[in-house]
């Protein structure tokens, strides 16, 4: 019996999922469109082509890091939006040292560059995260204001970088100069080649590595005991001698670090560049990845594969229905998050009734 | 007194307007014990809404009310996801979000075929005062409901101690629903005002991001509506000194748009970092 339930809260999300699926699909109705059609461009148009299948990878990628990055803040119970802001950060320091640092022509200072480059756009990250743990840390700021606020901030200088003191001589949209062509050495790996030259990169194996690290360190490690024991219980966990501020660092700094990670799979493994806009808000993206998988670490992989597919598919709505068009992805994601909320309480009600006859 | 001076502060007022909506919108659902970040979600609603109805019926009240009505109408996924199936207000208020920025586009490509500005109103016997007439009414009415009657009393208690007020056999599910669903009604307000007073059109995502700094006027005058509402007045300032300095070519030549853009966000960090918030905001769990 106690088996059962534990099988349905378990499973809740999911149905969750196929429920929210269902209810997008019939939302479709308002706008004269056939449900079934909608479906079957949202549910199929990933695998239509070795690239199709490619660039679904490749979000489910920016996903993970997306998604990890929620996740991690929320088992110390922090609800961490801030990544959109960080990605733009991290993706544009990125950017910048792939133009700046030239190594020479030998394999030992390539490494050394190439490991500069990746640690510190990881470090900028950390950086832009700790600052929200700042204010929380020094004026009790809510993190959600601070995390929105930041991401304004981050978008403006962003922008305001790219277009005045990195903009490409060579092109006319507002993107920076292609990244030192040592550095693209991502352009002929063995994934891109198979899946046609699609977006998809080596990182997606370092996204998946990502998960599995952080699943044994979450389990097995005295640092995950302390991020869970301030989520579930931020007194207890005090008692035990776990400060606030020192979670905060943590669990934020791995958060940014995650976000980075989005920025360095863009700029080093797709476009070599950064250009304006290239995030289609992978940030809040991630929120529905997360709590699609319960911020199972391992569950993220599954989920972040399906909000890709999704993701894929709603930007396929464009092209072939007449009036949804690809904000039909945030509608999607809305919808994914209101139904996993309540499917928590739904299954819950339903064990409670099980187990009272 | 300065004649530039008297703009700025006149301009001040009027783009702290929907601000000011917004705050006593959000006060009212984060006194009944409602952490809300949907305020954003309420403004792009409400302003879609009254420029499409004030389009279509080329009356400013009707905008206006057609605005606070959907957003009121919208706000029940809210109310019902979190008084019913008990979930988490931070997320849903995402949610809601993220929601309103994806409808929007489709809704307005259905009726207007086109995913970014509504066209654009014309009403040249429209009355400027109007939306200030609107903004003493409802001050006044939010005021009144919540300092002088037992609603307002019953609608804190349900925020603050839910077990005293089932006690005396009200719900507090019923106070917070209807407080929810006020909140709502004025942010939508807020919207409208967005839309039809401060701009001829709706245009994508023309909140901005003023639900959240609505939020955190709220936040810095430690929940309380006259106190919030003199910091909505000083983060409009920062954004009349936005404009103003935008349009000024001696300044814009010399700091860039992006950096002027950010002050209202900088403000609202700086002020974050100045004030500290008396009462730890409880409700923001």
């Amino acid at each position: 019996m106690n088996r059962n339930i534990f099988n349905l809260t378990r499973l809740a999300p999911w149905l969750g999922l196929i429920g929210g699926l269902v209810l997008c699909c019939l939302l479709a109705l308002f706008f004269h469109e056939s449900p079934w059609h909608v479906f079957k461009i949202l549910t199929t148009s990933f695998y239509n082509s070795k690239f199709d299948l490619g660039l679904t990878l490749f979000y489910t990628t920016c996903l993970i890091f997306a998604g990890l990055s929620f996740a991690v803040p929320m088992k110390a119970g922090l609800f961490h939006i801030g990544s959109e802001g960080q990605i733009l950060f991290s993706a544009l320091i990125g950017a910048y040292l792939g133009t700046a640092i030239v190594p020479f022509d030998n394999p030992f200072s390539f490494i050394i560059a190439t490991a500069i480059i990746i640690l510190s756009t990881l470090a900028a990250g950390a950086a832009s995260a700790l600052l929200i743990a700042a204010f929380k840390i020094f004026k009790q700021a809510h993190e959600v204001v601070v995390a929105i606020m930041l991401n304004f901030i981050f978008a403006a200088i962003t922008t305001w970088l790219t277009v005045n003191r990195l903009q490409s001589p060579t092109s006319q949209n507002p993107e920076t100069a292609l990244i030192n062509e040592s550095f693209q050495f991502l352009k002929n790996d063995y994934l891109k080649t198979y899946f046609e030259n699609s977006p998809v990169s080596v990182f997606l194996f370092a996204a998946l590595g990502c998960c599995m690290i952080l699943h044994f360190v979450e389990r097995k490690t005295f640092i995950g005991y302390k991020i869970r024991a301030y989520g579930a219980n931020p007194h207890a966990a005090a008692r035990l001698g776990f400060t606030q501020n020192e979670i905060l660092m943590i669990s934020l700094g791995m958060a940014g670090v995650f976000s980075a990670g989005v920025g360095l799979t863009e700029v080093f493994g797709n476009t070599f560049q950064y250009k304006i806009g290239f995030s289609p808000q992978y940030g809040f993206l991630g929120i529905a990845v997360s709590l699609l998988a319960q911020q199972n670490f391992l569950g993220i992989i599954g989920s972040a594969f399906l909000m890709a597919c999704l993701h894929k598919g709603a930007s396929d709505l464009d092209l072939e229905t007449e009036h949804l068009t690809r904000d039909f992805s945030r509608v999607l994601q809305a919808i994914i998050i209101f139904s996993v909320a309540a499917s928590y309480y739904l299954a819950q009600h339903f064990a409670g009734r099980k187990r009272k006859s | 007194m300065d004649s530039a001076l008297v703009l700025i502060l006149l301009s001040a007022l009027r783009v702290s307007l929907p601000l000011l909506f917004a705050a006593t919108g959000g006060y009212f659902s984060e006194k009944s014990g409602v952490a809300q970040i949907a305020l954003e979600a309420y403004l792009l609603i409400g302003a879609f809404t009254a420029a499409s109805f004030t389009y279509y019926s080329k009356s400013l009240v009707v905008g206006y009310l057609a605005a606070a009505v959907f957003t009121a109408l919208f706000s029940q996924i809210f109310s019902l996801l979190i008084l019913k199936f008990k979930g988490n207000s931070i997320v849903i208020g995402t949610g809601l979000n993220l929601l309103a920025m994806g409808i929007i586009p489709i809704i307005s490509k259905t009726i207007f075929n086109s995913t970014g500005s509504t066209p654009s109103i014309e009403l040249p016997e429209a009355s400027p005062y109007f939306p200030y007439i609107v903004l003493v009414l409802t001050l006044a009415v939010s005021f009144w409901l919540s300092e002088k009657t037992i609603w307002g009393l019953q609608m804190k208690f349900a925020g603050e101690k839910k077990l005293a007020l089932q006690s005396v056999g009200i719900s507090p599910s019923l106070r917070q629903w209807q407080s929810l669903t006020y909140s709502a009604f004025v942010t939508g307000l807020g919207g409208a005002v967005l839309s039809t007073s401060l701009s001829s059109n709706y245009s994508p995502l023309m909140s901005s991001g003023r639900g959240f700094i609505a939020l955190a006027a709220l936040i810095f005058a430690g929940w309380n509506l006259p106190r919030s509402l003199i910091v909505c007045l000083f983060f409009g300032l920062c954004e009349a000194l936005q404009i103003q300095m935008q349009s000024n070519e001696a300044i814009s030549t010399y700091i860039a748009a992006e950096f002027i853009q950010m002050i209202p966000y900088a403000a609202t960090l700086a002020a974050l970092l100045v004030l500290r918030s008396k009462y730890p905001p409880a409700e923001l769990k």
